[in-house]
């Protein structure tokens, strides 16, 4: 029955990722090694911050929100965003269009992050035969990760791969990403300064990736569209 | 040249690549954590043999799930543990279980907090004769019955509490906890309880030798003084018998250290030797006082002027029993009570004499003086106890705790002992003089008493589980060593009709688990969540006619052709 749980929360957190990759053009278009690929940058990435949080943070002892300690997580965070350019602009890809590259990036970066984070947690907790729901929440956390990173690869290849934009769209296209890249850091603001409980902090990621989601969508189509 | 080694390089670097990888998979899949929700200390029932007659519960192991006394009626509890907490404990219900041989996964009775010797502390009992009643009359059904399934004793505790509360609430709405619907799932995880094999007794003895003068041919008349140190309860593991012997043994211990200040100046020291002896097996019919009793000289036995024996002299009020086997006409019986008697009316406390004969082809021994009475020394038995105790009775059981022990009555029976003893020795008899007076050097010490009588409270002393270099009977024997002149120490194997079995303690963990349907309704939420995605991800990139084309056959290669 364990492993039947650990296999529930496993298809819960990676089979998202497998089924965006087949029900999209992107399979048509074999674009697997650019995922691959993104997921290698992620892989990257998070060495380096990992080193840098070792060298640069000190451990609290209580579980408060100290400003100066989030501030300093949140610059690592933005090697985030260094990776994710990297990957998007550096890595030579294959003939595709920019829209399934930046669907193919974020699906590999998101993957990766999924990956990384959830698969020894459910592999060692949810194999146990204590139940508890933290192992469904953190599923969803990684699907609500998909959306944000998709969206965030797509903001981002707004920035940097397409030259030409219409001029007001700009600051609210940093502006989105701005939001988008420093989610990790509103997430923990939540659950450590405000206290709020992880099914509570899951949903209000979930709400904000899709609404993140809808707006880059919007801001892609407009800056797509052929302007006068 | 440098060709040929790249290729062979790069195998080896494979090579340990795959075993590291093998190595990763081996330890990730043996990754098993403790996740419980709650763990901790629970004592087994024990289990015994008496004349191949099997008793007490006879598993260890558990595995099942919970179920508390709110269970409903004509469900079949044969894979369920249930649960009772002391205060809701209902006799005849647990007898009726028993006696009918119906089937139970297992049984757990939680014990008040106040009553642990871990953490229970010095808190005051409330209903002392109610609890104390219960519990009696509860460890007798369970010693006396075999009992084919696990059955476990454990401290109330806040972890355990709120587990008890949610299945309480689960089975009044009736829903019993079975693996397809959840609920507590208690797990011992313990091997098959194995016999004990040759288990051992240890006899303690101390010699404080009389003053021999040039004149004195023979040997010096001896005076003993014998208590029991071990127990047997339901729970071995908790059998700690603070009463029973716990206060003999501290009484034992002080009248040595009294006997020794007076005994180490040649000036003060009686005509009389001392033997103290601690003796082990005594719920079993005092097999080791008897084994000690055979080991000695015929000359040494035969120099026993008489022996006092304590059996329980921990919760008394204000009357004390002297057990005796002889007649009470008996000259030498006689002196020993008179002499008691008159240090009891001084002390304003009342003794009574008991006769109990013995029956030598009835090899039930009630009282300890019995097996010196069969050897022809005289004996008798100091106790608060009135009546004489069944077998395996008032051996120190689950309510025989600190706190039903009162350390005055110790020192005034102390007190009593030791005064007689002395009036007899130094020829006072009669006299009004008080050796042991208070606020004197002699005095008896209450601090001594109660510090031992703590340490006693809190070490289980069943003899099968006590081994040979057991630390406290070291411990013991150290202590008399500090009192005495000599001190020997004597094993003897525990034989006879009693058969012990091992694992008195163990790890219970608690785990909340979640039915099996729970998970299958789990997969098809998930299953039509991941569908659902699917297509809508194809309708809003690909277009509605891709998700039907993906349904629909390929048209026919043939017909194309044709």
């Amino acid at each position: 029955m364990t492993m039947f749980h650990f296999f529930n929360c496993a298809i819960l957190a990676f089979g998202p990722h497998a089924v965006y990759y087949s029900a999209t053009p992107l399979s048509e278009y074999d674009t697997l090694g650019t995922s691959v690929k993104a997921a290698l940058v992620y892989l990257g990435t998070a060495l380096v911050k990992l080193v840098c949080l070792a060298t640069f943070l000190q451990v609290s002892e209580n579980d408060g929100f100290d400003p100066y300690q989030e501030l300093l997580k949140a610059l690592i965070g933005f090697i985030d965003v260094a990776g994710l350019y990297f990957a998007l602009t550096q890595l030579t890809h294959r003939n595709i269009s920019q829209n399934h590259k930046f669907q193919a990036v974020g699906l590999g970066w998101a993957f990766a992050d999924s990956v990384l984070h959830r698969l020894a947690p459910l592999w060692v907790g949810a194999r146990g035969l204590e139940f508890t729901w933290d192992y469904i929440l953190q599923g969803l956390e990684a699907n609500a990760n998909l959306v944000l990173s998709i969206s965030l690869a797509a903001l981002g290849s707004l920035i940097w791969l397409r030259k030409n934009k219409p001029k007001t769209l700009i600051p609210i296209i940093y502006a989105c990403a701005g939001i988008v890249a420093t989610m990790p850091s509103i997430t923990s603001y939540l659950r450590r300064g405000l206290g709020w409980h992880f099914p509570k902090v899951v949903g209000f990621e979930l709400f904000t990736s899709l609404v993140m989601a809808f707006i880059s969508w919007q801001l892609f189509s407009a800056c797509q569209r052929p302007y006068v | 040249m440098a060709n040929s080694k790249k290729p062979g390089g790069l195998r080896e670097m494979l090579e340990s690549m795959y075993s590291v990888i093998a190595l990763l998979f081996i330890l990730v899949a043996c990754v098993e954590l403790c996740d419980a929700a709650a763990a901790f200390d629970v004592y087994r029932l024990i289990q015994y043999d008496m004349s191949g007659s099997p008793f007490g519960s006879r598993f260890a192991a558990l595995n099942h799930h919970a179920a508390s006394l709110h269970f409903p009626p004509g469900v079949d509890l044969s894979r369920t543990v249930l649960i009772i907490p002391l205060r809701e404990l209902n006799i005849t219900f647990v007898r009726e279980y028993i006696n009918q041989k119906k089937p139970l996964g297992g049984l757990l009775v939680l014990l008040p907090e106040v009553l642990s010797f871990k953490t229970g502390g010095n808190n005051q009992v409330h209903e002392k004769e109610k609890m104390k009643n219960l519990l009696a009359e509860l460890e007798r059904l369970l010693i006396h019955s075999n009992i084919p399934y696990p059955v476990y004793f454990a401290f109330e505790n806040d972890e355990i509490d709120t587990a008890l509360a949610d299945i309480k609430k689960n089975d009044l709405m009736g829903q019993p906890a079975t693996a397809t619907t959840g609920g507590y799932k208690f797990v011992i995880p313990t091997a098959e309880p194995k016999k004990v094999a040759s288990p051992t007794m240890t006899n303690i003895q101390g010699w404080l030798s009389g003053l021999k003068t040039d004149g004195d041919a023979n040997q010096l008349p001896t005076i003993a003084i014998v208590a029991s140190y071990d127990t047997f309860g339901a729970a071995p593991a908790l059998s700690v018998g603070s009463d029973s012997n716990g206060s003999g043994i501290v009484a034992l211990l002080e009248i040595s250290r009294l006997f020794s200040l007076l005994y180490s100046n040649p000036k003060t020291r009686g005509r009389y030797n001392l033997l103290f002896g601690l003796t082990s097996g005594g719920p079993y019919n005092y097999n080791g006082t008897q084994k000690w009793l055979r080991s000695f000289d015929q000359r040494l036995r035969e120099s026993i002027d008489y022996a006092i024996c304590l059996n329980s002299i921990g919760s008394w009020d204000n009357e004390l029993w002297i057990h005796v086997s002889k007649p009470p006409e008996n000259a030498y019986i006689k002196q020993i009570f008179e002499g008691l008697s008159n240090v009891a009316e001084e002390l304003d406390l009342k003794v009574g004499l008991k006769h109990k004969k013995i029956n030598i082809s009835n090899p039930r021994v009630a009282w300890e003086h019995e097996q010196f009475s069969r050897l022809r020394v005289t004996a008798a038995t100091l106790s608060e106890l009135s009546v004489t105790p069944e077998l395996l009775e008032s051996t120190g059981g689950l309510f025989d705790t600190r706190q039903y022990v009162n350390e005055t009555a110790i020192v005034r029976g102390v007190k009593l002992v030791a005064e007689s003893l002395a009036r007899h020795i130094y020829g006072h008899q009669g006299k009004n003089i008080q050796i042991f007076a208070d606020e004197s050097s002699l005095a008896v010490n209450p601090a001594y008493i109660r510090s031992w009588l703590d340490v006693l409270s809190q070490t289980p002393r069943v003899a099968p589980f006590l081994s040979k270099d057991d630390p406290f009977v070291m411990a013991l024997k150290k202590e008399l060593a500090g009192h005495v002149d000599e001190v020997n120490v004597q094993h003897e194997t525990l034989e006879g009709i009693f058969t012990f079995y091992d694992s008195t303690s163990a790890r219970l963990n608690i785990y909340q688990v979640a039915s099996v349907t729970f998970d299958l309704l789990l997969l098809l939420v998930l299953g039509s969540y991941l569908i659902v995605l699917f297509s809508f991800l194809v309708i809003t990139t690909r277009g509605l006619d891709d998700l039907i084309s993906l349904f629909r056959r390929p048209p026919s290669r043939k017909l194309k052709t044709a």
